[in-house]
Parts: C-alpha cells; structure tokens; sequence
C-alpha cells in the first residue's frame, strides 16, 4: 500500500479528510490521550503530586486536629506538622534532663501508649501485623522492639532513619521492665513521638488508575454476586429515569414541535411561551416538582421532562421549518391538501433530521439525570455518587461517573450507525459503511433491503 | 474582414404548411384563458407592479413558451396559474372554470425537480396517484408505463439521488404526467443542466408531448430552446410586466436539431434577441485596476 500521509504536512491539509487509517488512529488516540496523561500524572513522582499521603502520624500535644495514616495533607502543612512533633521532642528529651517529673506520673501512660500505637498503620502497610492482629497493644508492642532490634529487614514502606533511632531510645526506656507488654509496665515518663512520614501523593481526588480499576471490580460486582445485583440494580433505575422523560417530552415533543414548524398559528402561539420557559432551569422546580408528583420517580422523570421538552419543541419546530418548502409546493401541484401534506410530505421528509436531533436531545436527558436522581428520595447512580463522595471514596465515584458517559456514548454511537439503515436515501446513507457496527449492521440489513437486488444499477448511475 | 451579410427572411413569414397548421391550431378548443391578470406588491413605500393586465388564451394541444429578460415576472405568472402565487386582479379560466388553489389538473414541473428524496422513483411516480385515493396497485401500474414512457425502466427501485439531473427531471415530468394534468406548467425546467443533457431533454419533451395529450406552458430563458419546442412565443417585457409580442413560430413541425439553422428559425432568433436584449451592453471602461488588452494586441 502507498503510504499517503509520507508526504511533509500531508497531516493537515485545510479542511481535507485524512485516509481512513490515519483517521482510526487519531480517533484511538484521543481517547488514549487523556489515559495516557492521567497515568502519567499519577505514576511519575515528580510530576505534579502536589499532597502527602501520611504513612506514619502524631498527635500534637494541645491540637484537636486529628491526622491519621492515609490523610492527604499539603506539602506545607506537613513540613509545618513535622516541625511541631520535632520542637515537642526536643523539649520531651530536654524535661526528661532536667528530671522534672521526678520520676514521672501514671498520666503519661496513655500518652505512651497511643504513642505506641502511631506504629500501627506501618506494621499493617508493611505487612507485619495482619490488621487484626494489629488490633492488639501486645503485638504492637512486640512490633516495636524487633524494629529496634533491626530484625525487620524487607520493608516496603521504610522507617526514616530520624523515626528508628527514636524506636531505639524509646525501646530501651519501654523494655526496661521487661519484653512483654503490661500496660502497668508501660515508663512514667513521656516517651518521644514518632515523627510523621509520608509520602507525595496527588489530591485525594484524583486516586490513581489503579486504584480505581480495583474499585471498579468490587463494586461492579466482579467479586460478589450481591454487590453486582445492587449496582445493576441502580443502573437500571437511572435507565429508566433518563428513557420515560425522554419518552414522555418526545411524545408530547415531537408532535408539537412539527404543528409549530408547519403552522404559523401555533408557533406564533406556542414558541414565545416555550422560548421563554426554556430559560427557568429546569432543577429550579425541583422542589415543586416533588411537591406535585410526590416521593419515587415521578418527580425525577418528571424534571427530566421539564429540562428536555422546551428544547425539543423549538429544535423540532425549527427542523420542521429547513425542510424544502419547493417539496410542499411540488406536493400541492399533485393534489395533496392539509392533513396529506404533514402526513405524506412533511413527518417522511423531516425524520432524518429529526432522528439526529432526537440523538442530541437523548445527550440533553442524560444531563438532568443527575439532579433529577437528587431531588426527592435520592437514588440510583447519583445515591451512590453521592454517598461515596461524602466519604470522599473518589476511586469509587470514578467508576459510576465513567460508567453514565460511556452509556451516553454507545448508544449515540448505535443511533449514529444506525441512521442509514432507516433513511438509506440520504446522502450518507452513499457513504460506503465503516467500522465494526457497520459492517455488522450492513450484513445484518443490506440484502434486497434498499437497492433492490444486487444486479441493480449501484450507486451513482451517470 | 467582416463576416458575409446573409439576408434572413421576415419571423412573420410563414410557409403554406405552417400557415394551415396554425389556421387550424386557432380552431381549437381553449384551455387556458387569461383575463387581465395582475400582480402587484409592497416594497417599501412603493407598490411594485409584477404583471400588468395580462391577456391571452393558450390552445388545446400547444407547447407555448413564455419569455422574457429577468425580472419580467415570468416565474410569477406561472406560478400564479399553478395556484402556487396569488394574483392581485383578474382572473384565469381553466377549461371554462376559474380556478385558484393548487390542484392536480395543473401540473408544474420545477427548475429544481422537487422529487421526494425518501422515495424510490417508483413511489415519487405513483405520489399523485395515491393522493387522489387511487388503489396502489392500479397506481403501481399506470406509474410504471410513465416510468417507461421517460425512459426509465430501468431505475423504478432507485432514489432520486442516485439518478442524474436529467433522469431527476424525466422523473419529475412522469410523476406530473401520472396525474393527467389539463395543463403542463413548467419553470425553466431544463435550466440546471448542462447543455448537451438540455438537448437532449428537449427532444424528449417534445416526443412526450407529440405522444401524450397534454398542453404545455413552459418558462426559458433559453431563446434557441423557446424556437425549437413550442408553437407560440409569448415575449413579456419588464417594468411592470406586460405582454410585448405573441410570436407564431415558423419553424415547421415536426422540429429536428437542423432547424437550429433554418432561415426561419435565424430571423425569429434575432427578433427575439432585438426584443429581449434592446441595448449593446457598454464595453468596461478602461480602469488602472483592469488589465485592458492593447490596440495591437487585439484576437480578432
């Protein structure tokens, strides 16, 4: 095959269509693009990353601020809070000179102990304690003094050298009355914080691909039958949301739509009311709307009407009015009066068109859906979105967002391909088909269906 | 040098045969009458005058052709006896009977073609059949001899943009012709296409008409194609519109392509052009912005 984009510039020429292949390949990498760009800033450590994920934190004496592993703190923030337990330390290891306690007090227990405990998330990370048995003061314990005895060796998530030498003088004050653990046992004297670790991390907001990909199968019941009925369950309320409003403005919609584009009556009487209404949001009814249709769907269906109806009065009304008025004229020369001329001139020769807005129309309802889901009774995707987003579980909201765009997607993308088979006259319907829908559509559809049998004149004669 | 004189004979000179053809033509029934037919409009504060007290009658059987230059209102009148326009006064009598609204007993046939995308050239064929409530198997049938009456048959499955302007505009006359029109309108039918499918088409035309019963009234800007189709010429004249000549071809019948060159059709030519074009267009004014050719450099 000739290579026919070797040529220098051949990529962008003014408004000429690239070959096929170069076309496939740009359309995979705009999707890739993005991909590409989260992966990047989610994996490569020096880009962006603007947080610190806690690994290791304190308690700083006299802040009910409380901070505990897996927090995103700001890099500033975390420089400021690492200062602070250090500055405390200080002055722990300069009383503790100075022998002020004269020989400590049992209140200095607690603190030591929830000391003791700052290790915890690290043993579970680094998988010396499983998270039971972390559960225990004992093990946590038994945990602190093999670290100061260096008897871990692999760690993937490593104490600062500045935190095990704090392990070690701590150990030796700790294990003065023995190895085993007894609360009672436990010094008298404060024992030095741990100072807080972490590492770079991007804002909790944008968790990794991962992340979300493990997710993802949890929660779309890759795992567990109950957690695949449940999410399936929702997806198919949302389903039905979106369709019967839809259903319900294109039934009232569409009929309107077309008297106004045919009639000057109507639409001189009906498009002023519509053109305005369509301007009042329509999630501003939104309690109205529950007042009037009470709990469950209605109202959600009922908002998805409101926000698509209006539109769909006027878009239709206006696609009416493009159609070729010499094919109303040419029409009445036949003999075709009133009712005829809607019935066999305007609704054959408008649906193309209306096909394709009633496409952009059902991407309009997908819009609504989610304040429709809001209102009332909170429910379907949206529920679960907002829930875990209040728990700010990002790398479980990515999943459902994802999952609302690509059903938007597909099923333009069917309704797209499909459009030639309904309307084989129109001119795209010429265009040879392409792409794994339409070829499958075509062999599904194309025999003796449009051009008659196979020996016919083809596309094109003279 | 200039090009050798040739002495054309008088457009109003007739043969013996034409003379008789036309003694009888006008003791044919009348079809089409025209009483008066005026068209005015508002533009602004003027009121514009369109057509200006039209008379004529157009015969049982004629091909008449309506011409005239731009902005004489001619696509106005026709569209007035199509129904599709309103006059302002007068009135028009179809067979005896004054008529108004569009309706199947006028066919019109567009410069566009207007032919129903969303339907094969079968259905756009049978549309008319189907609307005055004749059974679509009937229907079928009589828009198939139609079909291949133009010369189609072989396309009765395909849709009009699969088919050429020309096979476009053969179907555009079939599916008028289904309806069985008193009259044929037709507004510059042939003007989009290109000059050999024009001929083509005319000659078309023109056995349609020999073979069909069906009178013709056909708009054109066309001179040579005014001359070559039709028995009587009406020459319109702008500002407001009104009647200059009605001219008998004398051209006889039936007409073939060597006519172009005729005598007859020559001197009728030139009148036509005196009539339409009454004034040399001046030569462009030598500008620094146009490259004018020099004395010396003249081509002929």
């Amino acid at each position: 095959m000739k290579k026919s984009h070797s040529k220098n510039g051949s990529w962008f020429r003014v408004r000429r269509s690239l070959s096929s292949r170069s076309g496939r390949l740009l359309k995979l990498f705009s999707f890739l693009l993005p991909l590409g760009l989260w992966v990047l800033v989610s994996y490569v450590p020096f880009i962006w990353h603007p947080d610190i994920a806690l690994e290791l934190s304190a308690d700083r004496s006299g802040s009910t601020t409380v901070f505990t592993a897996g927090d995103h703190l700001s890099k500033e923030y975390f420089l400021g809070f690492v200062t602070t337990i250090r500055e405390e330390n200080v002055g722990v290891l300069e009383e503790r000179n100075n022998s002020e306690w004269n020989g400590g007090s049992p209140k200095f227990r607690r603190t030591n102990l929830k000391i003791i405990r700052h290790l915890r998330p690290l043993a579970i990370a680094n998988n010396w304690l499983s998270a039971k048995e972390a559960e225990s003061d004992a093990n946590l314990f038994a945990v602190w003094g093999k670290v100061a005895r260096g008897e871990y060796s692999d760690q993937r998530r490593s104490l600062s050298l500045e935190n095990k030498t704090i392990i070690i003088r701590n150990w030796e004050l700790m294990s003065q009355q023995g190895n085993l653990f007894e609360v009672k046992k436990l010094p008298l004297i404060p024992l030095e914080k741990l100072v807080p670790q972490g590492r770079p991390s991007n804002p909790v907001y944008l968790p990794a691909p991962d992340q979300v990909w493990q997710r993802f199968r949890e929660d779309f019941g890759f795992f567990s039958e109950s957690d695949r009925s449940s999410m399936m369950s929702r997806y198919g309320h949302s389903l039905k949301i979106v369709f019967l409003g839809f259903l319900f403005s294109a039934v009232l919609g569409i009929p309107l739509g077309i008297l106004c584009g045919t009639f000057d009556f109507f639409s001189k009487l009906v498009e002023p009311f519509v053109d305005f209404f369509r301007y009042m949001p329509a999630p501003a009814f939104s309690t109205l709307l529950v007042a009037v249709f009470l709990a469950h769907d209605a109202p959600k269906v009922a908002l998805v009407f409101l926000g698509t109806f209006f539109q769909m009065v006027l878009v239709i009304a206006n696609t009416t009015r493009r159609l070729d008025y010499g094919l109303l004229e040419a029409a009445q020369t036949l003999g075709a009066k009133g009712f005829g001329l809607i019935r066999k001139v305007i609704i054959p020769g408008i649906t193309p068109s209306l096909y394709n807005d009633m496409r952009i129309l059902l991407g309009w309802a997908w819009t609504w859906l989610v304040i429709a889901e809001l209102i009332g009774v909170k429910s379907g995707l949206t529920e679960f979105i907002e829930t875990q987003g209040r728990w700010r579980n990002f790398d479980r909201v990515y999943p459902v967002i994802i999952l609302i765009g690509l059903t938007g997607f597909f099923t333009d993308q069917i309704l797209a391909s499909w459009r030639k088979y309904f309307f084989p006259w129109t001119e795209e319907a010429a265009q040879e088909t392409r792409g794994f829908l339409g070829r499958f559509f075509s062999w599904l559809l194309d025999r003796n269906f449009y051009y008659g049998k196979k020996s016919d004149p083809g596309n094109r004669i003279l | 040098m200039k090009p050798p004189s040739m002495v054309l004979p008088d457009y109003r000179e007739q043969s013996p045969e034409t003379r008789q053809r036309f003694e009888a033509f006008y003791k044919r029934p009348v079809k089409l009458r025209v009483e008066g037919l005026t068209k005015s409009f508002d533009a602004g504060n003027k009121r514009i005058r369109v057509l200006d007290r039209l008379n004529f009658q157009v015969y049982r059987r004629e091909l008449i052709t309506v011409i005239g230059p731009s902005g004489c209102g001619k696509s106005t009148l026709i569209r007035i006896l199509a129904g599709l326009d309103q006059g302002t006064l007068g009135s028009y009598l179809l067979e005896g009977r004054a008529v108004s609204d569009p309706g199947s007993d006028r066919g019109m046939v567009f410069q566009q073609y207007s032919l129903f995308p969303w339907l094969t050239v079968k259905r756009n064929v049978m549309f008319g059949l189907e609307v005055s409530g004749k059974p679509s198997i009937d229907a079928e049938k009589e828009a198939l001899q139609w079909i291949d009456l133009v010369g189609l048959g072989g396309f009765v499955n395909a849709y009009p943009r699969q088919l050429s302007g020309g096979m476009q505009q053969r179907v555009a006359i079939a599916r008028v012709l289904a309806n069985q029109p008193q009259i044929l309108f037709m507004d510059e039918p042939f003007g989009a296409l290109d000059a050999m499918t024009r001929s083509q088409m005319q000659a078309h035309l023109l056995e349609i008409w020999r073979n069909v019963d069906i009178t013709i009234m056909l708009v054109t800007h066309d001179l040579d194609e005014a001359i070559y189709l039709s028995d009587r010429i009406l020459v319109l004249k702008p500002n407001p519109g009104r009647i200059e000549e009605i001219i008998e071809v004398p051209v006889s019948r039936p007409r073939s392509p060597e006519q172009f060159l005729y005598g007859s059709f020559l001197s009728l030519k030139k009148h036509l052009e005196a009539l339409i074009h009454p004034h040399k267009e001046e030569v462009v004014k030598k500008s620094p912005m146009v490259r004018m050719t020099d004395k010396y450099d003249r081509v002929e």
